[in-house]
């Protein structure tokens, strides 16, 4: 009705169009992103440490990414699975103590300073390696950083150190900072973690506790044409039953990280003009893993922990926890891991029967009630689906006559309850698989790990074979032979379930079609939005 | 008229004991109609309501029987309602007739720890408190106790300091009995009417608390209950609006009953007093 009025001001938004078209080389409609707009998006937490150098969290890196940036990035079809970014190459020495990155050229900080190695050099040697949460265990042999001109920088490790490990480490562990703006005064105090300098394709604008983050465009940036937009707003909706209505009034064009909840995304998939997309998080995949206090005297006997394997549904879990949104798991690697994963494993198939025997087999008899014994199970409140699950659990376990009386905590106390307090028998968690499992998945068995290190063995559960394999993977630098012996790695695990691997699952995307270059790498929504754009 | 009959007179109060008797029914046959845990996953997830007879409120989104799960629920419910303001009006009143028969220095620091409670607003306190201790049934009664106890103190004080001048009292000075006797054999009983008349307001303020607490997931885990119920069911509230809608209507009818049922019972005893 309405499609042949011109008013005034579509005729002004007309000519506009037809000037920028003109202006722009070689238009072409279809492919050609379009520059400027605001991307406004829902952000369901607000980190107060923006820092991902120091705190290499997705929480951290889904904003920061896009002002301060790695070496490399995650791609789908770059060589190992990289892309470049402030590193151009990377090339490891046949005797793994060292590791050479040759760095992009005109590179400017946020604050006009050239980009150089020493900036590179300062990142590694002060945060990374001390500081970090995961690169303490990366860069722990780490000696020296050589910067032999300000495009090179030589990474020397006191002990070989695999390359594979490094590589695969670029994509999460590798933010550089600005050493100028760093190297006065405490690190962990510096104003700049609140308010990040860096090198990415949008600056920091400002940050309003409560209501948004902005992020506007860095003009200076070194990717031709780039960033498209103009500015980026994380708009704070803790709540996530408010981002699907957000995304219906058009309030917010992009609901990244599965904000929209996924019993809402068969009916969001319907809402014409809105997107539902699973892609662009194969690197960031989540496990559901049930986390056992070996210390209690039942849990460390081995056929209990089968017991409670064969007593989990893990079909029911991915069919109704996830609503078909993730796969079962078989071990501590998943199976979308292109490098390391096997299925190779013992497995354990949900029969009750034989959960049942097995705990009789143990000397666990049920007492007249019913009941084996009492366990306190602690589901981690991060997410609806381990909340779920631990709902689930516990009418998995009453059916083997395990009696889990479930504990609920925020997230700080449920932290501290079980990897500081050790003050659970079951927990459950979602630890991250990030590209090698020396990076944060063997620490979540090894022994030796002092009390209060998050996301760690803190169940007292030792294994000296297992322990032996880790130390010996650490150390091999062939990268077939290392792989190797991670596919025994999970073998043992499988075996042994120091921890039952539940489920794997990734996020969801919700978009309004107008959002371009969506899920275009395996980390897309913590990486740089570069190449993001609006069609009007 | 004898005050039952005056009560029945009255369509309010009959209607609130109508819901609370309800209330009451569902929570004494919770474990005859649903026997065993009523967190049992017993059908398919998410099926709605009045689709399979033996599922008659449908399943939530892990398959438990919504149905179970309401006549489960409540019973925390009443449990908690009844059990806080049990707790709020025994501590209100003794507080307050201590402070109210002491007077002096004793009255003055009573009333101003009293004070100082009122001055927090109840809910937060209870939040407060559910998260330091941790969720579980009896902290949950407590935390709501702490919040509502000044009420009944106050109303019981001034009850107290009217008590206190009448002749009987002198009387039983006289004849040398106890203090402390005094105030809980001969003060307490007679300045607890008004008190117990705010007993429906409690009992109903108290399951809204329990509800918004667990709503909170500062709820006991182990048990079901409504405001959890509704807490879950939002999640999930534009495709399976039933199930917070469900809990939600219980809820507001059990409150509505509570307080109604209480009403009608101070109407009739009030118009008693008045006449005799």
């Amino acid at each position: 009705m309405s499609g042949f009025t011109i008013s005034r001001r579509t005729m002004l938004a007309g000519s506009a169009m037809l000037l920028a078209s003109t202006a722009m080389p070689a238009p072409s409609w279809a492919q050609t992103p379009k520059k400027g707009g605001r991307l406004v998006l829902a952000a369901d937490s607000e980190p107060r440490n923006l820092n991902p150098a120091i705190v290499a969290s997705n929480g951290v890196f889904f904003i920061s990414s896009k002002i301060v940036e790695t070496l490399a990035e995650a791609s789908f079809d770059g060589k190992d699975g990289l892309a470049p970014r402030l590193a151009l190459s990377w090339e490891g020495a046949a005797d793994g103590l060292s590791v050479t990155f040759k760095l992009r050229d005109g590179v400017k900080w946020h604050d006009g300073k050239p980009f150089t190695s020493a900036d590179v050099a300062f990142s590694a040697l002060q945060i990374w390696k001390p500081l970090q949460n995961l690169g303490r265990t990366v860069f722990k042999d780490l000696a020296s950083v050589d910067t032999p001109d300000d495009l090179t920088a030589v990474f020397k490790f006191a002990k070989p150190t695999p390359f594979q490990l490094i590589r695969n480490a670029l994509p999460a562990l590798s933010s550089v900072v600005p050493k100028h703006i760093y190297e006065v005064g405490k690190i962990e105090d510096n104003p700049a973690n609140n308010a990040p300098i860096g090198t990415g394709p949008f600056k920091f604008g400002e940050y309003k506790a409560g209501q948004y983050y902005r992020l506007t465009k860095n003009t200076d940036y070194w990717g031709k044409d780039e960033p498209y937009l103009d500015e980026i707003i994380y708009q704070v909706l803790p709540d996530r039953t408010s981002a699907a209505s957000a995304l219906e009034a058009e309030e917010i064009q992009l609901a990244a990280f599965s904000a929209v909840p996924l019993a809402d995304l068969d009916r969001i998939s319907k809402v014409p003009g809105l997107k539902v997309i699973s892609k662009g998080y194969e690197g960031l995949t989540y496990q559901l893993v049930v986390e056992i206090n070996h210390r209690r005297k039942e849990l460390a006997d081995v056929k209990v922990r089968q017991a409670i394997a064969h007593a989990i549904d893990k079909d029911f879990v991915v069919k109704t926890v996830f609503l078909g949104y993730a796969a079962t798991a078989t071990g501590p690697v998943p199976k979308n891991d292109p490098q390391f994963y096997t299925a190779d494993v013992p497995t354990y198939a949900f029969d009750v029967a034989k959960a049942n025997a097995l705990l009789d087999e143990a000397g666990y008899k049920k007492g007249p009630d019913g009941k084996r014994f009492t366990l306190k199970l602690l589901p981690a409140p991060y997410f609806n689906e381990t909340k779920q699950f631990g709902d689930y659990l516990r009418q998995a376990l009453a059916a083997i006559g395990i009696d889990a009386q479930l504990v609920n905590n925020d997230s700080a106390a449920h932290i501290k309850a079980v990897y500081t307090d050790h003050a659970f028998d079951l927990a459950v968690g979602p630890p991250v698989f990030r590209g090698d499992p020396a990076i944060s998945t063997t620490i979540l068995v090894q022994s030796g790990i002092p009390d209060g290190v998050p996301f760690s063995n803190q169940g007292g559960y030792k294994n000296d074979a297992l322990d032996a394999l880790i130390s010996k993977a650490s150390e091999t630098l062939d990268a077939s032979a290392r792989t190797d012996l991670y596919k025994e790695f999970q073998k043992e695990v499988a075996t042994d379930l120091p921890l039952i691997n539940v489920a794997e699952w990734s996020f969801i995307s919700v978009a309004r079609d107008t959002v371009g270059n969506i899920a275009n790498n395996p980390r897309w929504a913590v990486s740089n939005w570069a190449d993001t754009y609006l069609e009007s | 008229m004898s005050p039952l009959r005056r009560f029945l007179r009255t369509p309010e109060a009959v209607a609130g004991a109508i819901l609370l008797a309800a209330l009451i029914a569902m929570a004494l046959s919770a474990s005859l109609l649903f026997p065993g845990d009523p967190q049992a996953i017993t059908g398919p997830a998410l099926l709605p309501p009045f689709q399979d007879w033996s599922l008659p409120l449908g399943t939530d989104r892990l398959g438990r029987d919504v149905l179970a799960e309401l006549f489960h629920g409540a019973r925390t419910s009443l449990a908690v309602g009844l059990a806080a303001a049990a707790a709020a009006l025994v501590v209100g009143a003794v507080v307050g007739t201590l402070a109210g028969f002491a007077g002096g220095l004793v009255d003055e620091v009573l009333m101003r720890i009293t004070d100082a409670f009122q001055t927090v607003p109840s809910f937060l306190l209870a939040l407060a408190f559910v998260s330091v201790v941790g969720p579980s049934l009896g902290v949950v009664v407590i935390a709501i106790a702490l919040g509502t106890w000044t009420g009944p103190a106050r109303v019981a004080r001034a009850e107290v300091l009217s008590i206190r001048e009448r002749d009987y009292v002198a009387g039983a000075r006289v004849i040398g009995m106890h203090p402390l006797a005094i105030a809980f054999r001969e003060v307490l009983p007679n300045a607890l009417p008004p008190v117990l008349a705010m007993s429906s307001v409690i009992v109903a303020a108290a399951i809204l608390t329990e509800a918004a607490l667990s709503f909170l997931g500062l709820g006991d885990p182990n048990r079901v209950t409504w405001g959890g119920m509704i807490a879950e069911g939002r999640a999930v509230l534009r495709t399976a609006p039933f199930l917070s809608i469900v809990p939600g209507i219980a809820l507001v009818l059990t409150v509505l009953g509570v307080y109604l049922a209480g009403e009608g019972i101070v109407e009739t005893t009030a118009v008693r007093r008045g006449l005799s």
